[in-house]
């Protein structure tokens, strides 16, 4: 009693002051605490609810369900051997769709293994729906890919009013059904998208260099600028700029000197000043290019990664500058990104309609979810500079290519780029454009590798994709 | 003022029975009565019943703590009897009844805030010898002490120890000295040094774990002191103090060893056999679990390392569920949150009570969002519910602290003054 009666007793006055308040505030620090780890438990369970499907997948702990075109017809299937389908259902998709054995990492399946998950966290494992809709044609596709004939190459295309995704090819191609027993036999770029990597893209480049002129100088003063060519042009750092026309072309300009794919005068027209260097890098910058060594935004199709362009431009009068604004030296670019900004010449705003694969997510237990809207691209060049390259591209395709596409209404650019692949030269075929009819409003850009003269040429595997994606809808 | 009527003791402890006989019920529909489960369920029914009698014997007035504590040990001995299979966890269970045991001692010793306090040089003793221990006893870096039969963890024992340390009253706070002009409280020095000391074990051990545990309650020691000396806290202090904290943080990421950086910035999803393995194991186990969980005993979790410890919560989430999962991380929030529902008597047990509730919840956080990868993974231990005897135990010392913190022993004074 004695000592309780001592613990009661107040040791210092100044305590009942000061004691409470302080003790108040020790409360309010442990309510703090508590809340800000009751807030996060809240987040983790959210987050595991809505990445238990992601769990699942990547665990390799349930099933997977499927992948379709836009009729469809079976991309991928998850639920069942790949081998119960016809020989060669998936010889053409392989390395854009992929599968769940996780050799290729930049694929449809790989970037929605959540999606197709036949798992919920409130069902569990089910023998479920779950499936993935793509906006893939795979007639079309198909079509395509065997128009390649035993080239090796890439075309893509997509819609560019919509933003669909109609065709994907990338040659050679991994068939999915066959496994990866021959893996290492398998030719090289078996398992990957050629479409999405960057590459020389040789001529085609003179659209991007057209643009940044007609931007920087305007439309009309640049259709009015001749230059000379001899079949060789000196430039002022010295270097020899050739023509493929070993004869040259003669003065010409803009319009001829686009159709003839002249290097002459358009290294003469970086070189005049009349688009100062730093307009050029201004709407390469803007283009999605990583110029000179700077950063740029990696592109996304729903997931899949798709490296940026890049070049190296320092001086208006060196060769490497010149070189690269012609589409050679340290310039690369992806098939996937000349088709965008075809899209964006297409429409004559100068912005692309944003393209997508995947059209619609479908659950374990049946509920479908259309994809988000897209919206568009950032502007990738002025309005005026899409309608000027447009009427170019237009003119090219009705004096060069009327019988490629006789009965359509396209606009294009072809290239030829000189490949040094660790030693071993040799020329790819591209060609990149947009089809302006209401039956296939594509933009497109094929790519053959070391094709030959003799070969099949880009336009006629265009016209097979213009023939393909007609009348889509 | 209304004065809220309190919840009965007897009220609560039916709660607790009624609980863990819930539990028993799902226990028998994955096993069915086998003697397994008929003993698991006489064990846990008859320590609550036992443990009630014991608290309405011995102390009837901070039964918040108990009553809690009796609900989450039992939950906690009934989850490690069925994890995989159905197998009585005997020596779980014996620690749990030693924590429970530890916690009435704890109370006795600091329910005095006085006698606490004057004691605080045997704090300091036990703290540097502890440390020793760690030092020189602990195998090389290493955390623990083996004795054959058993093993012990030291520094699971600093930390009620420091939660010792760090409380402080406030006739300590006013017992200033000076040195070269300088005046400072002899006992902040001290804190101060200890959590160094402790800094550097930890640094030396390389189970960096537990050092956030006691930064933090170091921290919120510094806080409680600081809100003591200043009537107004100020902003700038406030500010400074958060630049102080960021600045140490950013300085310990970038000197961090490499198997720290190795764990913050790891892709569990790109090394699944590897660094990653227990974790995607554990979040997978959770998916798995869903809801409502496969079923007591229907887990294989159990197969990997540190699933009744370190993952033990996602190893409950695969077997009882997400929601049976959180149930039991809020059951034992409550310990800490106790003492908002009824406040510490005296400045002293606010120190205690504050420094209790960061070493529960650092743990708690560090364990389960560490499992789950939203935070690199540590190998700390969720107060009860993890496997451990000398996490137990330590953690039944800190529920000691929190009883005491609300234990009657001055509320005489505040009646008589008319506070309320």
């Amino acid at each position: 009693m004695a000592e309780r009666q001592k613990l009661q007793r107040p040791p210092r006055p100044v305590l009942d002051i000061s004691a409470p308040r302080s003790m108040r505030r020790a409360g309010k620090w442990t309510a703090l605490i508590l809340t800000a780890f009751i807030a996060a438990l809240i987040y983790l369970g959210y987050t595991l609810i809505t990445e238990s499907s992601f769990y699942m997948a990547k665990s390799g702990s349930t099933t997977y369900g499927i992948v379709c075109d836009r009729t469809g017809d079976v991309l991928f299937d998850g639920s069942q051997p790949l081998t119960n389908y016809p020989a060669g259902q998936f010889a053409d998709v392989g390395n854009l769709i992929g599968d769940t054995s996780g050799q290729m990492s930049n694929t449809v399946v790989a970037k929605h293994l959540s999606e197709l998950a036949n798992y919920s966290f409130t069902y569990g494992n089910q023998a479920g729906k779950a499936k993935v809709e793509t906006t893939l044609s795979h007639s079309a596709n198909r079509a395509v890919f065997n128009a390649f004939g035993e080239k090796n190459g890439a075309a893509v295309a997509y819609n560019w009013r919509t933003g669909e995704m109609l065709v994907c090819v990338s040659r050679p191609c991994v068939d999915i059904a066959q496994g990866y027993a021959n893996l290492d036999s398998m030719p090289s770029g078996s398992l990957l998208c050629k479409a999405f990597f960057p590459t020389v893209p040789g001529s085609t480049q003179k659209v991007s260099t057209l643009l940044a002129a007609y931007e920087a100088a305007g439309v009309d003063t640049v259709n009015a600028l001749q230059f000379d060519c001899t079949g060789k042009w000196v430039n002022a750092g010295g270097d020899t700029i050739n023509c493929h026309q070993a004869y040259g072309h003669g003065t010409q300009d803009l319009v001829h000197a686009f159709a003839n794919s002249c290097n002459p005068y358009f290294a003469q027209l970086v070189q005049s000043g009349i688009a100062p260097l730093s307009s050029i890098i201004g709407t390469y910058t803007r283009m999605g290019y990583a110029v000179n060594g700077e950063k740029a935004d990696t592109l996304s199709l729903d997931g899949i990664t798709i490296q940026p362009a890049s070049t190296k431009l320092s001086d208006a009068n060196n060769f490497e500058t010149q070189w690269g604004a012609l589409g050679q030296g340290k310039t690369l670019v992806s098939p996937y990104q000349l088709m965008l900004w075809q899209g964006a010449i297409a429409n004559g705003s100068g912005s692309a309609v944003q393209p997508y694969l995947i059209r619609s997510y479908t659950s374990p237990t049946g509920e479908v979810t259309e994809a988000p809207a897209h919206g568009a691209t950032p502007q990738f060049f002025t309005a005026a500079a899409a309608q000027g390259v447009k009427d170019v591209e237009t003119q090219n395709a009705t004096d060069h290519y009327y019988i490629s596409f006789d009965g359509y209404s396209c606009g294009c650019k072809s290239g030829t780029a000189q490949v040094n692949d660790d030693g071993r030269e040799y020329e790819n075929s591209l060609l990149a454009g947009f089809c302006l009819d209401d039956r296939a409003p594509v933009a497109f850009c094929i790519l053959i590798e070391e094709r030959q003269s003799w070969e099949i040429s880009t336009a006629q595997i265009a016209r097979v994709l213009l023939n393909a994606v007609s009348g889509i809808s | 003022m209304t004065k809220t009527k309190p919840i009965s003791h007897p009220f609560l402890l039916l709660l607790v029975l009624i609980a863990h006989a819930a539990m028993m019920l799902l226990v028998i529909l994955s096993f069915g009565i086998t003697p397994e489960v008929i003993k698991l369920a006489c064990i846990v029914l008859t320590a609550d019943f036992v443990g009630s009698i014991i608290l309405q014997i011995v102390q009837r007035e901070a039964c918040t703590v108990d009553t809690v504590l009796l609900l989450v040990i039992g939950m906690s001995t009934i989850y490690q009897s069925c994890f995989g299979g159905l197998e009585f966890a005997t020596k779980h269970f014996i620690f749990s009844v030693g924590a429970f045991l530890m916690c009435q001692a704890s109370y006795l010793v600091t329910r005095n805030p006085y006698r606490a306090e004057r004691l605080k040089p045997l704090w300091y003793f036990m703290f540097f010898a502890l440390v020793a221990a760690i030092r020189f006893l602990t195998g090389s870096r290493s955390m623990w002490i083996d004795l054959g039969f058993i093993t012990i963890q030291p520094s699971e024992f600093v930390k009620p120890v420091f939660v010792l340390i760090c409380a402080s009253s406030i006739r300590t706070q006013l017992k200033k000295s000076e040195y070269l002009g300088i005046h400072f409280v002899p006992d902040n020095l001290l804190l101060i040094f200890c959590t160094a000391v402790i800094a550097v074990l930890q640094w030396w051990c390389r189970d960096l774990g537990s050092l956030p545990t006691f930064l933090a309650v170091a921290g919120l020691a510094v806080m409680l002191r600081f809100c003591y000396l200043r009537e107004k806290i100020s902003v700038r202090l406030i500010v400074f103090l958060g630049l102080c904290v960021v600045a140490a943080g950013v300085f310990a990421w970038k000197l961090a060893p490499a198997y720290v950086q190795e764990r913050l910035h790891s892709d569990i999803w790109s090394d699944m056999s590897g660094t990653g393995y227990q974790q995607v194991k554990a979040l997978t186990a959770i998916a798995e679990g869903g809801w409502f969980g496969k079923g007591a005993g229907n887990g294989s979790l159990i197969h990997v390392a540190a699933s009744r410890t370190d993952i033990v919560f996602s190893t409950i989430c695969e077997e009882w569920g997400l929601f049976t999962g959180m149930m039991t991380v809020i059951l034992v929030l409550f310990l800490p949150a106790s003492i908002l529902t009824v406040p510490p008597r005296s400045y002293y047990h606010s120190g205690l009570a504050v420094g209790v509730a960061a070493v529960f919840m650092v743990q708690m956080t560090l364990n389960i969002f560490g499992s789950c990868n939203l935070i690199p993974f540590t190998g700390v231990t969720i107060p009860f519910i993890s496997q451990g005897g000398s996490s137990m135990l330590a953690s039944g010392i800190l529920a000691g602290f929190l009883k005491a913190a609300q234990a009657p022993v001055l509320t005489g004074r505040r009646t008589e003054k008319g506070e309320s």
